[in-house]
């Protein structure tokens, strides 16, 4: 099993090394922000997923690795002790920094609490930032130049690609090390039992505070490497908008598992890269997928995965194709239905649709939409998503019974009851 | 004066507003555990539903409809989102609302439009009520503040001296217990969610009228209602009231200070030395009146981390 996940990761580098040399440029940028939210995504994690502790203000340490490069890059000019491919230590640097302040207030509190006191710091710079123009410039931002280092010019986006590898994969290999770490196990308790935890003798508080302060050094390191990429910083980097992605996508995932969350960060910016020209409620989707994870699959996509792979080696394929291909069906029937109803509303309900009925004469004009025009006032409009959207729903259930018949059929196993998705999440937190 | 005066009734009301939301957020909190991160989205909702009614069936009515609509949307969050989810725990139910406050701002945004929508006070409520020197004071800035008292009095009432709040305090206190004796709790649980929804959706419909209704209206609240419960302790209807009129007031008070840190150092010498520093010294109180709740809260929870009026853990 060890052996086979290594040569999975080995394929997975060895294809994240080669894909510059077939990906057009645009790709390569959406690339570089996939393993920017990443490697993000996974810093997070370790303090909501192995930690519990569950922050809502993680834009903050994004952005002061941010800016604080932006300010390096400018005052060094890529000389010096710190030419540009080590530019993320400014990063990792000052997230840790703010980040043992910041955590020192934020841990002293637990559960909701501590979520509700990360959500206000990331809010208090925010509102502050825009005054700070000496810091963070203002509205308008900062912006530097990336210098040339070692030979290499950083003119081009795949250089940049390269760079941003490098620091993902040596800061993921650092984040798995150190789950090993004694402080890591220690996180590991204070997710499960803080109470325990404090009777065993240790300080619960400094040890909160510590990984609190290595989750926001990574993020650093991740805001280091935007800075980097685009140049730039605006103080919009504080918005809740960005801790609220990294939370979604991290979820999404799969929390506890250690790559989930990049792996649902990679896919949701990916989904978003291919789809931003197409709607207009991506987030939408995204806020509706995460609410549906939430509801049944608490263990998000790397959960699946593992449900899946379980599932396949108690029953074996023969026993199982039908249950998959019935979830396929009703996946896809669902989704075609929600995109059609979202699609149909948010063209019926957009101001262009409002002027087009004013000049045109006609109070409802029909809705271009998938190759076709759609009549608004037409019953059949409505009645297909309605069909699609209930076909789904039943082949679902058909499919949860397939499912569940094939399972009860196999021999029972042995401890781990991991296909109804149940467990814990980061439920010890709350105290 | 003047200037003193009008702060103090804007903060006051400001103050109320807040704990008309909040007060919503802490009942529910104070009973299931649950932290609604949503809550403020059903504040969202009451504004915008009240904006749609009010051209079809006038303001008081769409007041009115916008209130039972948002308890309704209430109930079905309770019942078919979060008492799912209810085995795995609090921060998964956090989690659950977080999503869906997502998912209504962006609903809102898809019917109405990703900016600030033309909700206003009607022109029968919108005459001055009184005037403070040479400046009107509107009437609805008044009434917004009464119909907050007013549920504030009707909630304290309805839960300290009749029979339904005898059982939902019970419940409160020992749901294990009230259920034994025969109460169905889950249906208590679920009534109180939704009357905590409808106060917020209440509140929106009428606030929205005066302040802006906008799809940040929500995210830009519920961060202020966190505030008020982490200043004045979760689950404490007292506290929330102490700490939504500070609020109210620091920042109403702050908007029309124009003094810096650096002009308050040069009074014992060190002016030049700040004003040298520059950055955070420097700026003006009134243009850091936005931050000054979230500096209230950091201070709150050096002094006091359970919160003013909370319970020791």
């Amino acid at each position: 099993m060890n052996r086979r996940f290594l040569l999975v990761g080995l394929l997975v580098v060895i294809a994240l090394v080669a894909a510059p040399l077939v990906m057009s440029q645009s790709l390569i940028n959406a690339g570089i922000q996939m393993l920017i939210a990443s490697l993000f995504a996974c810093a997070f994690s370790l303090l909501c997923g192995q930690a519990g502790m569950l922050s809502f203000g993680h834009s903050a340490f994004f952005g002061a690795g941010a800016f604080a490069t932006v300010h390096a890059m400018d005052a060094m000019g890529g000389a010096g002790l710190l030419p540009t491919p080590f530019m993320p230590l400014v990063g990792a640097v000052t997230g840790l920094l703010v980040g043992l302040v910041a955590g020192w207030f934020a841990t002293k509190r637990t559960g909701v609490y501590f979520a509700m006191i990360t959500l206000a710091i990331g809010e208090l710079l925010y509102a502050l930032a825009p005054h700070l123009s000496g810091w963070f410039g203002g509205e308008a931002g900062l912006s530097t130049m990336r210098m040339p280092a070692f030979g290499l010019s950083f003119a081009d986006n795949v250089q940049v690609y390269y760079l941003t590898l490098a620091w993902v994969l040596l800061c993921l290999g650092l984040l798995y090390l150190f789950m090993r770490t004694p402080l890591g196990r220690v996180a590991l308790g204070l997710r499960e039992n803080t109470h325990r935890m404090r009777f065993f003798g240790y300080n619960v508080h400094v040890a909160s505070t510590l990984v609190f302060a290595i989750s926001t050094m990574f993020s650093g390191v991740a805001g280091a490497l935007q800075a980097i990429n685009i140049e730039s910083a605006n103080y919009v980097i504080f918005n809740l908008d960005l801790s609220a992605q990294v939370l979604l996508n991290s979820y999404i995932g799969g929390v506890t598992y250690f790559l989930g969350p990049a792996v649902g960060a990679a896919l949701m910016s990916f989904f978003g890269y291919v789809v931003s020209d197409l709607t207009t409620s991506w987030l939408l989707y995204q806020g509706l997928l995460f609410v549906l994870v939430m509801l049944f699959m608490p263990r998000g996509i790397a959960g699946l995965v593992h449900a899946v792979a379980q599932a396949l080696r108690r029953c074996g394929f023969a026993r199982l194709w039908r249950a998959f291909a019935l979830y396929l069906g009703a996946t896809a029937l669902l989704v075609a239905g929600t995109t059609f109803l979202v699609e149909l509303l948010q063209r019926l309900f957009s101001q262009d649709y409002r002027a087009l009925s004013q000049i045109g004469g006609n109070a409802w004009p029909d809705i271009p939409l998938f190759g076709a025009s759609w009549a608004p006032l037409s019953v059949l409009t409505w009645l297909l998503p309605v069909l699609l959207l209930t076909a789904g729903i039943w082949l679902l259930a058909r499919a949860a019974r397939h499912w569940r018949r094939a399972l009860a059929l196999a021999a029972p196993d042995d401890d781990s009851p991991a296909t109804t998705g149940g467990g814990r999440l980061v439920s010890g937190a709350s105290s | 004066m003047d200037y003193f005066i009008v702060s103090l009734l804007n903060g006051l009301i400001y103050g109320l507003l807040l704990f008309m939301v909040s007060a919503g957020l802490t009942l529910v909190f104070g009973m299931m555990g649950i932290l609604n991160f949503a809550h403020a989205s059903f504040y969202m909702l009451g504004a915008y539903a009240a904006y749609a009614l009010q051209p079809v069936i006038g303001f008081w009515w769409a007041v009115v409809v916008a209130t039972v609509l948002v308890g309704g949307v209430g109930v079905v969050t309770e019942r078919y989102f979060l008492r799912p989810v209810h085995k795995y725990g609090h921060a998964h139910e956090l989690l659950l609302t977080f999503g869906l406050s997502f998912i209504i701002a962006e609903l809102v945004k898809l019917f109405f439009g990703n900016y600030p929508v033309n909700y206003r006070v009607p022109q029968a409520l919108s005459f001055s009520a009184f005037h403070v020197g040479p400046s009107a004071y509107p009437f609805y800035r008044l009434l917004i503040g009464l119909v907050a008292i007013a549920m504030f009095v009707l909630i304290y009432l309805l839960l300290t001296r009749t029979r339904v709040g005898i059982i939902v305090r019970a419940a409160i206190r020992r749901p294990a217990m009230a259920g034994a004796l025969g109460h169905n709790v889950p249906v208590v649980f679920m009534a109180v969610f939704g009357v905590g929804a409808a106060l917020a959706g209440l509140a929106g419909a009428i606030a929205g009228a005066f302040y802006t209704t906008s799809p940040n209206m929500a995210i830009e609240l519920a961060v202020m209602m966190f505030v008020v419960v982490v200043i004045g302790g979760l689950g404490s209807l007292e506290g929330a009231l102490l700490a939504s009129l500070i609020i109210g007031l620091s920042t109403s008070f702050s908007v029309g200070v124009d003094v810096s840190l650096a002009q308050v150092l040069a009074y014992v010498g060190m002016g030049d030395w700040a004003r040298g520093i520059g950055g955070l010294l420097t700026l003006k109180l009134s243009s850091l009146s936005g931050t000054i709740p979230y500096a209230l809260m950091l201070l709150v929870l050096l002094i006091r981390p359970y919160g003013l009026m909370g319970a020791k853990e």
